[in-house]
């Protein structure tokens, strides 16, 4: 007998979760190049404040105190970029991507701003990541989790390997509530930015799946409530632009 | 035909020793020794060691040796040789 397959949502469709990885891994293949400019005509540039308030909140040492973050799905570096310039020389990031191509472009652009030596760059998985134990002060993780098929799996590996004092953060799409909004939200959501994918990176499908996906994350609360599982404690989120995303937080104790 | 057949191998084996030839010329983005120090293995998070000669990352305990490809480890189990 065989064993029914377990799935998952890859935007509004049911997939298993090896289907799921590989059609994700086609998404940021297709768009690698183009994705910051992506997210900058998507956000209207306001991607850039989200991300630098999850460095805010991050507070890497101005100092030469050391200081080790593990940036998981953050293949072209922007965040590892930006913690980078607001930190002190004990400050080194490790971006860890599951995509080669995505990785490729930060790897060049590291290089590009002499930040290679700050920043390094590895292929794996957020389900089972290539790091010991009590490794790491800081986790980010923007807009990734909900590409990963068992979110759970990732959390659990976050924990594992920052240390006790460790810092946990994740910026993610979250859920519209302000009356009004939400209904422009939706619009722009379906009507404008697949459109806007085919034009600018030639594939509008990525963009209909980015779109779908965010609707099937998770609310805030629910999120939030598996972060606490995984170990976490002082868990608290914080909506930003009437909640079109939201920033996670916890801390390994 | 048969010459054909061999010339046609002849400009396969020509591409593959320009491939091997473009890989090495990469040694101006080596993997960053720092990065090295702290990888361990994804499936069994034991120990790696470094074949700076053949650019792979190798798990006696997952008997898996990881590849590295433009200073980018790849630490994927389905991208890993099976080792002995």
């Amino acid at each position: 007998m065989e064993q029914p397959e377990e799935t998952t949502h890859f935007g509004f469709r049911d997939v298993s979760l090896e289907d799921k990885q590989t059609l994700v891994n086609d998404v940021f293949k297709s768009v690698a190049r183009r994705y910051d400019l992506m997210n900058d005509l998507m956000s209207a540039g306001v991607h850039r404040a989200w991300k630098d308030a999850m460095v805010t909140a991050l507070n890497p040492p101005r100092s030469d105190t050391p200081f080790k973050l593990l940036d998981v799905a953050g293949g072209t570096g922007d965040i590892s970029f930006r913690a980078a310039e607001a930190s002190g020389h004990g400050f080194q990031a490790t971006v860890c991507d599951i995509n080669p191509d995505m990785l490729a472009v930060g790897r060049e652009r590291a290089i590009e701003r002499q930040l290679d030596g700050r920043v390094t760059f590895a292929e794996g998985n957020a389900e089972a990541l290539t790091f010991p134990d009590r490794n790491f002060d800081g986790y980010t993780i923007a807009f990734g989790i909900r590409n990963v098929p068992r979110i759970e799996l990732a959390l659990a590996e976050a924990y594992r390997v920052l240390r006790p004092g460790g810092r946990f953060l994740c910026l993610e799409f979250s859920s519209v509530d302000v009356p009004g909004l939400d209904r422009i939200y939706d619009f722009f959501s379906f009507k404008v930015i697949p459109p806007l994918g085919r034009a600018v990176t030639g594939d509008a499908e990525s963009y209909q799946y980015l779109v779908e996906s965010i609707r099937t994350f998770p609310r805030p609360p629910a999120f939030a409530g598996m972060i606490r599982a995984a170990g976490f404690a002082r868990v608290t989120w914080q909506p930003m632009s009437g909640g079109i995303v939201a920033l996670h937080s916890g801390w390994r104790l | 035909m048969l010459e054909n057949a061999k010339r046609q191998e002849g400009t396969k084996e020509g591409t593959r020793t320009a491939r091997m030839n473009s890989s090495t010329e990469r040694t101006e983005s080596p993997v960053d020794p720092k990065l090295l120090e702290i990888l361990v293995c994804p499936m069994t998070k034991g120990p790696l060691e470094f074949d700076g000669g053949r650019q792979e990352l190798i798990s006696r305990s997952a008997k898996l040796a990881y590849p590295i490809r433009d200073g980018i480890p790849i630490m994927l189990p389905e991208e890993a040789r099976k080792i002995d």
